[in-house]
């Protein structure tokens, strides 16, 4: 078992791009060996070191290694970008792209994640306690698929665009939904537990399930009726109709 | 005294290339053919006389040379950790070029103005792709064409007279008459004022009408409810019949849709609404660019870079992400340490928020003319006016790339030159 | 500046050389018979030595190409490579940015490309491209299939017009040769329609595909245009095209070659060798068009071979490109341009298992392999509609090693076996044959090698390309992988004389030049054409004729080549 401390050893305001913050990369090494991982703030070449005070508990294989970071990440970017195994565990917020890519291992938010988190991801598990931003779990810019597998929860509220060209896994928020939650949903599933607007446009496989309020509902689905999800009942319909879609949405009724 | 004719106009995204110029002692004396927008353009106003310079932006500019401007410029730059080049709409692809190769040696953020106005149909065309035509195919042959979310009549006067309206073309030599014009906005404009067919929609509601419009179309107008958006059912049942029978269809679109409610995804929708009317009969759309060469900046930076603007450099490589990487996004973030505002107004156009940030931070302003971006520059760099001082390319909006005619001689440096010269003394600085 | 390549084993078709061991002497850009001893030299140690590869269809500049860039962001974040001293960043894989196309040409010891269709209107905006794409040489096609003069003339039967109309759109577009697309089709796009065949009549202008063609050709020769004309047939896209592309071919027997070349090119035949009636019965006719090759003299064509993985499909075919768009539930880029022709994009990944994509993959080594002279058959994947060009290495391997083509078959859908003949063909190209397809026979039809392309003859371009390969020593079936290492990266690519790149680096980025055909045709019939033109304009075009031509200043290192009704072939620098 590995564990290794980060804390950040200053105020930071231009974003670091951070996806060499993960258990594989930080794996079997020394203190001193993940101090000298190279990272970049804007376009100057830094350290992890410079960055961070590191202190390291032990050895271990990535699913051996946990990475604890207690303070402000807000400007660290790509948080275990792409992990495979392992945890990272942020008590504080992060920047965007937490988790991006992941395809394995346990990523805890304690605060907000920025947009993005969750981007393209395959497989594992990321927990946001705090809120999350634009595009939670959607994908890159023209790519087909954005989340493929793995899970995401986020305990607060996420903003719009949510599992925007899902093509798997699961996305529970807790909270409030943005705009558009679930738009060209390709297969994943998404649990709203509080409000949201317009889900489920272009879906065309799928399930979200709605279990506040639906702030205008897209004209493009067929009501199939009520129906029962894990005891509970829904107002169900099917679509997106224009794209003969067999994406199902339930709404509280 | 000269007269330039088929010179081109520096304003909108029309890039009318009619205009006829006269020209005495240096001076435009009369313009022919523009409207007046573009006329007073022509003629030009408030310009920057001289290289500036000040340190605390609370006190005056220091008139100074273009060399110590230029070096103070790069100095400024050269320095920076996540610098931000923006503007670009009123340069030339010439000073584009050099302009993405200045962000390369700085790796910095390049960004235009687009990100203020139809960036966001090039997050749609992204998702979606992009159903379109030069202006000329709608001329001689539209029969339906729709204005959303925008007003030519203000913003782009010349366009239905030569374009979308009023012309008459080889299949369309009954020209007005024998055009359907649809007007979709959320209040009566000038423009809906000479409408065949003026829809009211409620604000924000675009996208749940376009989406009603598509599964009408796609035969499931059983699931469109009585009203959508403000939108009676029966009046969308009544467009989406007119739309499935025009034989050349033109959907013209602006901001009204790129900037309200759902943002891109409105645009994004309309490309699917236009892609499937093509089941029916042909049908394209375009955005109504408002700065005349925009468009241009989104031609050479994709080719440069492959990516549209918004392109970071921080890495060497280019990286493109609007949400995260544009102008805005970053100034709202407070990550920018140094700006240069080139060709297009950042202090008139971007939000309060994003203006006051760039009032904490040095500022380098290269641009023709005074205006609000000049109050929070600590460098002013005055530029010759592309179009009218100096020669070059611009893309129109439907594409077309043009050579921009020289009318009268500058006094002052092209962008371009300027440019070079930043570019060279950064390298010089930075020791490479 | 002079330069010696010793020990090298020469592949020149031209000039009849099959990997002797020469010596090659370069001096001041161009290949000479000796240089003074002591001058810098380079050991290829009995390596294969060519000259700089030629691609005579290649979709790299314009406005196509970057509709295709802005439709797919997320093919430009593929293949990203940062800038170096030497080089400005790299993006995308089938849709690269202007410097990646010419540092992975000239990684693969391409020195000359040609952009396969432009619109006279947008013309500019490939020259854009064209001047920042580095060290290549490289020209650009013309659309005239679909432009409305075009189908005046040909429906007036006025040849002279026609001709002068050619000459004047080359000049406007500093084009380099005639490009016809689905002739006609162009045109009824326009209004969402196609033609369906070759004798179909195109509404309003009452002419048919195939008097557009047969009298493109006409004038082609007329001009005596270095390049014939080079088709994109009709119905295109759609099982059973392979009668339409014959009865295409077949139309070139009207014509005589004004040279020693095809008076027809055939482009991309891996879109339109489709037998079948349908996507359900859908099988290669390749072998029907190999047979008509093989046995008539005055058309070539290229392979346009399908690369399993991404591709972005774009033509000036917009119909096809609306059904494919359709079929595929794809993203569509549509860019009609008035009076002149359509065009589309549309990505597209082509899959093993899928039998329509296995066939496609066969179509085009079959169309090579069962056709007896490789100057007929050019080595292109229609970049990047069949496949990005930096997949020529694999489809060399392909060419060479029959033992590669069957370890492939393995992976593909049955319907490879059943639809298609590549199971069982064996012949495998040697080292001439791929030499002919990349260079002396893409130079030939092209009709550069009289301007120093595609051979290594004395007063040639010293534009030579050395690979890691000993021909005497390398088993090319067996050791197909070395083949395609060894032809993806060059281990010298010489431009003009200068190295431009080494083992997969680039060393240096000159600024290459275009080639242009400036064709004459007598001065009346130019007045007499323009007053056509000159309504055109006033009554129909959105821009003025002023501001039409593409201006010197989008052409800086032209190389202009002399043609036209009566006149010498010539070449000015
Ligand atoms: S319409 Fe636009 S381009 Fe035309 S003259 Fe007016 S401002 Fe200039
Ligand atoms: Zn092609």
């Amino acid at each position: 078992m590995q564990e290794v401390l980060l804390k950040p050893g200053m105020e930071i305001r231009i974003s670091v791009e951070a996806e060499n913050i993960s258990p594989d990369k930080f794996s079997n090494k020394t203190a001193e060996e993940i101090k000298s991982i190279g990272i970049r703030m804007g376009n100057h070449k830094t350290t992890v070191g410079e960055l961070f005070s590191v202190k390291v508990n032990g050895s271990g294989t990535p699913e051996d290694t946990k990475i604890v970071m207690e303070g402000d990440f807000s400007r660290i970017k790509r948080i275990g970008e792409g992990m495979t195994a392992g945890t990272i565990l942020i008590k504080g917020n992060v920047d965007m792209h937490v988790g991006a890519r992941m395809v394995g291992g346990r990523i805890t938010v304690t605060g907000n994640a920025d947009s993005w988190a969750g981007r393209e991801m395959k497989g594992g598990e990321l927990v946001i306690e705090g809120n999350a931003g634009y595009y939670l779990g959607a994908g890159y810019r023209g790519e087909a698929c954005g989340m493929r597998g793995g899970k995401i929860t986020v305990m607060g509220n996420a903003l719009d665009f949510v599992g925007e060209h899902m093509c798997g896994g699961e996305i529970i928020i807790k909270g409030n939904a943005g705009i558009l939650p679930g738009i060209s949903n390709n297969g994943g599933k998404i649990v709203i537990g509080g409000n949201t607007a317009r889900p489920g446009s272009e879906m065309t496989k799928g399930t979200i399930i709605v279990n506040g309020s639906v702030d205008e509902m897209m004209p493009v689905f067929k009501p199939e009726g009520a129906e029962d999800v894990d005891g509970v009942s829904y107002m169900k319909y099917t679509g997106d109709v224009i794209l003969n879609g067999k994406g199902v949405l339930y709404v509280r009724e | 005294m000269t007269v330039i004719t088929d010179a081109l106009c520096p304003f909108c995204g029309c890039l009318c290339d009619d205009i006829s110029v006269v020209v005495e002692d240096n001076k435009i004396v009369d313009v022919k053919n523009a409207c007046k927008i573009g006329a007073s353009k022509i003629r030009g106003h408030h310009r920057i006389k001289s290289p500036m310079i000040r340190d605390d932006k609370n006190s005056d500019f220091k008139e100074v040379s273009y060399d110590e401007a230029i070096d103070k410029a790069a100095q400024i730059l050269a320095g920076s950790k996540r610098a931000l080049l923006y503007g670009w709409a009123s340069a030339l692809c010439e000073a584009h070029k050099k302009g993405i190769l200045l962000a390369e040696e700085l790796g910095a953020v390049i960004d235009n103005t687009a990100t203020v106005c139809h960036a966001p149909s090039a997050l749609a065309i992204h998702e979606k792709g992009v159903p379109t035509a030069t202006l000329g195919q709608i001329k001689n042959r539209a029969d339906v064409v729709i204005f959303w979310g925008c007003n030519p009549v203000h913003s782009h006067p010349r366009h239905m007279g030569r374009y979308s309206v009023f012309p008459r073309g080889f299949f369309s030599g009954k020209g007005r008459r024998g055009r359907k014009i649809i007007v979709v906005d959320v209040r009566k404009t000038n423009t809906a004022g000479i409408a065949d067919e003026y829809v009211e929609i409620q604000q924000g509601s675009d996208y749940l009408i376009i989406s009603a419009l598509r599964a009408i179309l796609s035969g499931h107008e059983d699931v469109v409810p009585e009203s959508v958006g403000g939108v009676a059912r029966k009046d969308l049942l009544r467009i989406a019949a007119i739309l499935k029978e025009a034989k050349f269809g033109t959907l013209f679109f602006g901001m009204g849709l790129t900037q309200s409610k759902s943002r891109y995804k409105n645009i994004d929708n309309a490309i699917s609404l236009v892609t499937e009317l093509n089941s029916f009969n042909k049908f394209i759309m375009m955005p109504m660019r408002g700065h005349y060469n925009v468009t241009g900046f989104g031609q050479v930076c994709t080719w440069e870079t492959g990516f549209a603007t918004a392109v970071d450099f921080s890495s060497g490589a280019p990286y493109y992400n609007p949400g995260e990487t544009a102008a805005n996004d970053l100034l709202y973030r407070k990550e920018v340490d140094a700006a240069m505002i080139i060709a297009g107004d950042a202090g008139a156009h971007f939000p309060a928020n994003s203006v006051r940030e760039l009032a904490k931070i040095p500022v380098v302003q290269v641009d023709p003319y005074w205006n609000p971006t000049t109050e929070v520059a600590n460098v002013v760099i005055p530029s010759a006016i592309s179009g009218v001082e100096l020669e070059g390319t611009a893309y129109r909006m439907d594409g077309v790339s043009l050579r921009m005619r020289k009318m009268i001689e500058p006094e002052h440096l092209a962008d371009e030159e300027i440019l070079d010269r930043l570019i060279a003394r950064v390298r010089e600085i930075r020791g490479e | 500046m002079e330069l010696l390549i010793k020990n090298a084993a020469v592949y020149d078709p031209v000039n009849g050389i099959k990997g002797d061991r020469t010596d090659v002497s370069i001096k001041d850009g161009k290949i000479v018979d000796k240089v003074s001893s002591g001058c810098t030299g380079i050991d290829a140690g009995g390596r294969l030595v060519m000259a700089g590869g030629v691609d005579a269809h290649s979709h790299i500049a314009g406005s196509k190409v970057n509709v295709g860039r802005l439709m797919r962001p997320e093919d430009s974040r593929a293949g990203i490579k940062p800038r170096t001293k030497t080089t400005r960043p790299c993006t995308g894989y089938t849709v690269p940015n202007v410097y990646a196309m010419g540092y992975r040409y000239a990684n693969m010891g391409y020195t000359t490309v040609f952009e396969a269709a432009q619109a006279i209107m947008k013309a500019r905006h490939t020259h854009e491209e064209l001047e920042e794409i580095p060290i290549i040489d490289k020209g650009a096609l013309t659309l005239f299939g679909s432009n409305w003069p075009t189908m005046d003339f040909v429906r007036e039967n006025d040849m002279d017009k026609l001709a002068a109309y050619v000459s004047w759109g080359l000049l406007a577009s500093r084009g380099f040769g005639i490009k016809v697309v689905n002739p006609g089709g162009g045109e009824m796009w326009g209004f969402g329609k196609n033609v369906t065949g070759l004798d179909d009549v195109v509404p309003e202008f009452e002419v048919t595909p195939s008097q557009i063609i047969t009298s493109l050709m006409k004038v082609n020769e007329m001009l005596g245009l270095p390049h014939s004309v080079h088709l994109h047939c009709n119905n295109l896209g759609k099982p059973g095209n392979y009668t339409t592309t014959l009865e295409s071919m077949k139309l070139a027997k009207q014509v005589k070659a004004g040279k020693d070349r095809q008076v027809m090119h055939v482009t991309h035949l891996t879109f339109n060798a489709w037998g079948g009636t349908n996507w359900g019965d859908f099988e290669s006719r390749a072998d029907e068009i190999a047979k008509y090759l093989n046995n008539n003299d005055n058309v070539t064509t290229d392979m346009g071979q399908l690369i399993f993985g991404n591709a972005t499909t774009m033509t000036a075919d917009g119909p096809v490109q609306y059904a494919n768009a359709k079929l595929l539930h794809a993203k569509w880029g549509n860019g009609d341009v008035e009076l002149e022709d359509s065009s589309g994009v549309v990505p597209i990944t082509y899959v093993k298992q899928i039998s329509i994509h296995a066939i496609m993959w066969a179509i085009g080594l079959e169309l090579a392999l069962l056709t007896d002279d490789p100057y007929k058959v050019l080595l292109t994947t229609d970049h990047p509609n069949g496949g990005p060009f930096v997949n020529y290495p694999e489809v060399i391997a392909l060419l060479m090693s029959n033992r590669k083509r069957q370890e492939e078959i393995a992976t593909l859908h049955k319907a490879v076996h059943s639809q298609t003949k590549i199971p069982g063909i064996d012949r495998e190209l040697d080292f001439n044959d791929i030499a002919i397809m990349t260079r002396a026979g893409t130079s030939k039809v092209l009709g550069l090698l009289e301007h120093g392309k595609g051979h290594l003859g004395i007063g040639a371009d010293a534009d030579i390309s050395i690979y890691d390969i000993k021909p005497d020593e390398i088993d090319p079936s067996a050791e197909h992988s070395k083949i395609k290492s060894a032809f993806s990266s060059a281990a010298y690519t010489i431009k003009g004389g200068e190295i431009v790149a080494r083992d997969g680096e680039i060393t240096a980025t000159p600024a290459g030049r275009t080639f242009w055909v400036d064709a004459k045709v007598p001065q009346s019939h130019t007045d007499e054409m323009m007053k056509d033109i000159r309504a055109k304009f006033k009554n129909y075009y959105s821009i003025n004729l002023a501001n039409y031509m593409v201006q010197d200043a989008y052409v800086t290192h032209q190389n202009v080549i002399k043609a036209g009704v009566g006149t010498a072939a010539s070449e000015v620098d």
